[in-house]
């Protein structure tokens, strides 16, 4: 049984192990439910209610093909998990903290020269 | 690529493969332009808390090289290698950035600095080679920053499918 749709956001969307899978196979193109719950060895409605998470957080969007519903990535909705985890980023942020913390002794230093 | 990413196309020729991020700190220009200019200021705050650098060979000037070892809080040593390609005291600072003189994947960053009320804006623009590399970056950034090696395969995973746009950080000191 897929877990209750109770998150709001991509963090707790992608903490959950199917629906990574689930956007892993969406990386190769878009598909619809019955070819995703196939591939994952998931109910239908298992995959549904994972894929409704998906959409509410950005990270799928839906688009009708004929009798078709085509699920596709939301790379958008990645963003945020992506700067979080963006460690170039954290790595200068952390060292403009030091830097900072650094120039006040210094400015504190040559004020008292 | 994926059909996502195609979606979006670059702002401009090299926002897919630019890292800027942006800081002010309570002091003026010609202070903050001076803690990146000499060893005993750098080894004080290169890196984030608990690294450490050793360096082997320091020369600030346009042309010059600082070669250095950073040590991580775990123990793991990371080899660095920039080299000044621009100079102007106290605006600007450009570098090339790798791991040894000859590695191929090496990155220039620019440094600005601006007068901001009473304290200085600083500017740093990464620009990757390829945007494969930006992201190979932000990986290897990211392992080397926490060494949490548990979310490698989370971050390399995002990065693999995050969308294509520049990432910009925008963080005001206290």
């Amino acid at each position: 049984m897929a877990r209750a749709a109770t998150t709001s956001d991509a963090f707790n969307a992608i903490a959950e192990p199917q629906r990574r899978d689930i956007l892993a196979l969406l990386r190769a193109g878009e598909r619809p439910v019955t070819d995703l719950a196939r591939e994952l060895g998931m109910s239908q409605p298992g995959a549904s209610k994972h894929l409704r998470v998906l959409r509410e957080v950005g990270l799928v969007r839906v688009r009708g093909a004929g009798k078709q519903r085509l699920y596709g990535l939301d790379a958008r909705g990645l963003r945020p998990v992506h700067e979080w985890l963006g460690g170039f980023e954290r790595f200068w942020n952390e060292s403009f903290d030091r830097l900072d913390t650094y120039v006040q002794d210094l400015k504190q230093a040559r004020q008292e020269d | 690529m994926t059909g996502a990413r195609r979606q979006r196309q670059p702002e401009s020729a090299t926002a897919e493969r630019e890292v800027v991020i942006s800081r002010v700190i309570d002091a003026p220009p010609e202070l903050v332009f001076e803690a990146f200019t000499q060893v005993r200021h750098l080894s004080r705050w290169w890196g984030p808390e608990g690294f450490t650098t050793t360096t082997r060979f320091f020369e600030f000037r346009e042309g010059g090289v600082w070669d250095f070892m950073m040590h991580g809080p775990d123990g793991t040593d990371y080899p660095e290698w920039i080299t000044w390609t621009e100079i102007v005291p106290p605006e600007r600072i450009a570098l090339l950035h790798g791991e040894s003189r000859d590695d191929p994947n090496s990155f220039e960053s620019t440094l600005a600095f601006t007068p901001h009320g009473t304290g200085t804006q600083i500017v740093m623009r990464t620009v990757f080679p390829t945007k494969q590399l930006r992201d190979e970056a932000v990986e290897k950034y990211h392992v080397i920053e926490g060494g949490k090696q548990t979310l490698n395969c989370l971050a390399a995973y995002v990065a693999e499918i995050a969308p294509t746009a520049p990432i910009t950080v925008e963080k005001e000191g206290p």
